[in-house]
């Protein structure tokens, strides 16, 4: 029996320590993002499409139901594209893709926009930074997946 | 026995300290090594992880910053496999003196 197993012996042994920063990891998709930036493209056509003037009680309630949800969703879409930005990335994907850090800001910016705002253009274009950012996501890996969404 | 408390032993799993640990990998901390000092730029550490306060995880510290928290990162090139933790030197449990060779 080998020296070291016998020191091994010596610690009670029992204690897990993982070589992992955030629990589960390794599982980047730039398509939770997009998913959260849909569904405020979704919610910002059905605000558009509502008449407010109406005065019926109805009206209120999607209102108040599509802007919540708006919200929301706006608030998640700037979530996922964070933790991807500062945790998947890494300098060297920088050199890769210099425009990198200026995308993310910039589709930062637009999840504030969207949120605040009633702006089916400014939907549709953070619609097109994450497209941009699933290009360059998908990239850094060597891999083809092609960009699609749901609606 | 006058060895436990010196150092605790501890298992490896997950890949983010590839190639130097191995998921199975078995390693000996030293929790008494931060009493007096600070960690140093280059140690490999186990830490509580700053959100998940039951989760013990080992990273190589990249940077001790001057408000006394590290920036600790994974050895593993591959950045599927890594992500930075910023943490408070509290969290710090101590530093990995020895790795056992795989049986």
């Amino acid at each position: 029996m080998k020296l070291t197993h016998h020191i091994k012996q010596l610690f009670p042994a029992g204690n897990i320590v993982s070589a992992h920063c955030d629990g589960p990891c390794g599982v980047y998709d730039p398509a939770s993002a997009r998913i959260a930036a849909e569904a405020v493209l979704s919610m910002t056509k059905k605000i558009l499409a509502l008449n407010p003037g109406d005065g019926s009680h109805a009206t209120a309630n999607s209102l108040s139901r599509f802007i919540a949800i708006k919200e929301e969703q706006a608030h998640l879409a700037k979530t996922e594209l964070l933790v991807l930005w500062t945790d998947y990335f890494k300098p060297n994907h920088l050199e890769q893709f210099p425009e990198l850090h200026d995308t993310f800001w910039k589709a930062a910016k637009l999840c504030s926009a969207v949120k605040v705002e009633v702006s089916q253009e400014k939907a549709e274009e953070l619609m097109a930074a994450i497209k941009k950012i699933h290009d360059m996501f998908w990239a850094t890996k060597g891999r083809e997946v092609s960009y699609y969404t749901a609606s | 026995m006058w060895l436990i408390g010196l150092r605790r032993r501890y298992r490896v799993v997950g890949a983010s300290m590839q190639p130097l640990l191995d998921p199975g990998d078995e390693v000996l901390v030293d929790p008494r090594a931060y009493r007096h000092q600070p960690p140093r730029i280059g140690e490999i550490v186990v830490a509580r992880h700053p959100a998940q306060a039951n989760l013990q995880i080992v990273k190589r510290v990249a940077e001790v910053r001057s408000d006394g928290r590290c920036q600790l990162q994974g050895d593993n090139p591959d950045p599927a496999q890594s992500s930075d933790s910023i943490v408070a030197a509290s969290l710090i449990l101590g530093r990995v003196t020895s790795r056992f060779a795989p049986a």
